[in-house]
């Protein structure tokens, strides 16, 4: 027999022959890395479980169209591809507009947006009844609902009127194949005369219309049916002047001119002028204590329906990252698509951050002060069991034991006690982790391999820290008190 | 040829002399008794002659070499190499098994040899017993284990501290006949006691008075 056998059966058999005391420290360091081995999990598994509940609090990061540019269904989906998989947790895309309820004479800012998207990005916002599932219906937010008396199950007639005012473009700039045009100028007396135009493929002139109602009936006002004046003006390129082949309505040159001027001046109007009436069924109120209960909700398909464009104006995304990572994404983005701009939700990421910072610290103290009374508790105990050995030291160093076997027998007792209390430690500290996670997060958490050999190491390391001073004790013992005296 | 030789020795704790200018001397392959009343300095003398205490004055030869001066871990060493300790309480690590209370002797000492072991048992006549924990041991097996164990290691001296103190007349006999053949191999023996019928299966006795050899006798029915 080697003298490592002897020493491991001395070992084994002064803990597995003396239960009773051994399962007292057995038991503080198996608590000890109980608690340390949950905490290290909870510690490592915090930033995805505050990152989930985060999450619920909304949108952490934006995209927007760049000034002058516009951002559509397809863009959106190319630019999320930025995201590694998994940390996209949802992309809310929204285009708001003013619909006008009809029959009440109001008009209301309308959301296009996904409403699968929406439970991802803002779970915290609280239906009553059921987001649309099904074109032609409607999310009407609380607000509206109560001033106008809606019900789930009401209809809405909303519509669409769009936007008619001139464009920024100059009448040269306005002149383009296939443009619509309209303009005005001063007429006889000081009243305004108003003249449109459609131009063909060539820009040149296709129709003409006119609104001369502020003019006198028997002179000016006749323009206005008249084909002969009307007709000279199609098949020509703006701008036009009296007299070179055009002339004026006799009895209303003034009329004349300011048709003609009306027409010079003309810019371009927007294509889709036609309004837009649809009905919507409601289909849930929604709650949220914020602005949003002032908006009404229709799908994209609705919106675009409406509108007649694919076009938004913002998308909400909810991101799981931390401000950093935030940052590199939105760098990367602004990169790679030169028309999208990619804006942090400040408060929502610095907050998560923030909290996450004092999350971590308090597990963190937390840790340290349980791994200090791990050790004075196991010190304790090993401190009882010298005392109560006393003899067996005294006689081990009667027998011819020098310090260092003392050292090395308590040492490899503690090594063992903490390589036992640690498996121990592991196993139940995943349990404790686990009920704390789903008591406090709500979900439960990932296990870490490496937690097993980690909690192991470090019980072993924490029962031979606590060991040091039991171990100054053994050796301090005199072997005489073997003798007859005591 | 002496095995040990006190000189002069003197132990003092602070008034008291617990040991005053003994002078001692033990051959080797003698058979000793150390006998005297409580407080005259047998347990004082025993804890020098078994290194785990160094006299305040004089010198102590064992075995040639003056171990009056020496460090407490050579002493150790010393006390590991050349001498076997009998004790009146036994001690035995108590979780430990007979055979492996004798092989914690020869842990220390060199290489435990579980073989070796269990025939040191078979000579005290606890081969059967072997496998048993102390508190499954008679007092009496308790000590002749303990006498295995101080023989294990083939010692220059074996030192008997009231080896029978503890034990009835029957174990009593048992152990002085152990002693009795440890002589007849040649084995130097010591035991301190107060009892004269220890003292007389000894071939001489020192009896201590006061801190100081008071006679020694010489046992002249010895081996008879």
């Amino acid at each position: 027999m080697t003298k490592r056998r002897m020493f491991l059966r001395m070992i084994t058999a002064s803990l597995l022959r003396r239960r009773s005391r051994m399962l007292i420290a057995l038991l503080s360091i198996g608590i000890g890395a109980t608690i340390l081995a949950g905490l290290v999990t909870i510690y490592v598994d915090v930033p995805r479980q505050v990152g989930a509940q985060f999450r619920s609090y909304g949108a952490n990061m934006l995209l927007l169209p760049r000034d002058g540019e516009t951002l559509s269904s397809e863009k959106l989906s190319e630019t999320l591809q930025a995201f590694p998989e998994d940390t996209l947790v949802g992309a809310a895309p929204y285009r708001y507009v003013r619909l006008d309820m009809t029959t009440r004479q109001q008009s209301f800012t309308a959301a296009g947006t996904d409403f699968e998207q929406i439970t991802k990005t803002s779970p915290y916002f609280s239906i009553e009844g059921a987001y649309p599932s099904e074109t032609r219906q409607v999310l009407v937010g609380k607000e509206i609902a109560d001033t106008i008396g809606v019900k789930i199950g009401s209809s809405m007639e909303l519509t669409y009127q769009p936007v008619t005012s001139s464009s920024d473009r100059t009448p040269e700039e306005s002149r383009v194949p296939g443009a619509s045009l309209s303009g005005s100028a001063e007429g006889f007396g000081g009243g305004m005369v108003y003249a449109s135009a459609v131009l063909d493929s060539e820009a040149k002139i296709a129709s003409v219309t006119v609104d001369v109602s502020t003019q006198t009936p028997e002179y000016g006002g006749r323009i206005a049916e008249d084909e002969a004046f009307l007709s000279q003006l199609t098949g020509r390129s703006l701008p036009l002047s009296l007299g070179d082949g055009i002339d004026a309505l006799s009895g209303a040159t003034v009329t004349s001119l300011a048709v003609i001027d009306a027409l010079n001046q003309a810019t371009q109007t927007t294509a889709a002028a036609q309004p837009k009436t649809a009905n919507f069924i409601v289909t849930g109120i929604l709650t949220t204590g914020g602005e949003e209960e002032g908006y009404l909700f229709i799908s994209l398909d609705d919106m675009k329906m409406m509108t007649g464009e694919d076009r938004l104006d913002v998308a909400e995304l909810s991101v799981s990252a931390n401000v950093e990572q935030l940052e590199t994404y939105a760098e990367e983005i602004e990169n790679r698509h030169g028309a999208v701009q990619a804006r942090l939700v400040k408060r929502v990421a610095r907050s998560e951050a923030s909290v996450l910072e004092k999350l971590t610290a308090l597990v963190f103290l937390v840790t340290l002060v349980v791994l200090l009374l791990t050790m004075i508790c196991v010190s304790t105990t090993m401190m009882a069991v010298v005392s109560e050995r006393r003899r067996e030291i005294g006689l081990r160093k009667a027998l011819g034991a020098s310090d260092n076997s003392i050292r090395a027998e308590f040492l490899g007792e503690g090594l063992f006690l903490g390589a036992l209390g640690g498996v121990l430690g592991a196993v139940l500290g995943f349990v404790f982790a686990q009920v704390v996670s789903i008591n406090v997060f709500g979900s439960s958490i990932i296990f870490q391999p490496l937690l097993l050999p980690v909690t192991v190491i470090v019980s072993m390391v924490i029962a031979a820290v606590s060991c040091l001073l039991p171990i100054k004790h053994a050796v301090a013992i005199d072997p005489a008190i073997v003798l007859k005296g005591e | 040829m002496s095995l040990l030789e006190l000189k002069n020795v003197s132990k003092i704790y602070g008034e008291l002399k617990a040991l005053d200018n003994v002078n001692i001397h033990v051959d080797q392959g003698e058979w000793v008794a150390i006998m005297g009343p409580s407080g005259s300095g047998k347990s004082t003398m025993m804890n020098i002659i078994g290194c785990m205490d160094k006299p305040t004055k004089g010198e102590v030869l064992l075995d040639g070499v003056d171990i009056s001066k020496e460090s407490s871990k050579r002493l150790t060493d010393i006390r590991r190499d050349k001498i076997g300790l009998i004790f009146q309480q036994f001690h035995m690590v108590n979780y430990l098994t007979a055979v492996e209370n004798v092989m914690v002797s020869q842990y220390y000492h060199s290489m435990p040899d579980e073989q070796e072991a269990l025939e040191a048992l078979g000579r005290v006549g606890l081969r059967e017993r072997a496998r048993h924990l102390p508190s499954q041991l008679s007092g009496g097996e308790q000590q002749r284990v303990c006498v295995a164990r101080a023989l294990i290691n083939h010692p220059e001296l074996i030192l008997a501290d009231e080896p029978t103190g503890n034990l009835d007349e029957a174990n009593e006999n048992i152990v002085l006949d152990l002693f009795a053949q440890l002589h007849k191999e040649g084995t130097t023996l010591i035991v301190v006691t107060h009892d004269p019928e220890v003292a007389e299966a000894a071939q001489r006795t020192i009896v201590l008075e006061h801190g100081k050899v008071a006679r020694e006798v010489i046992n002249e029915n010895f081996g008879k």
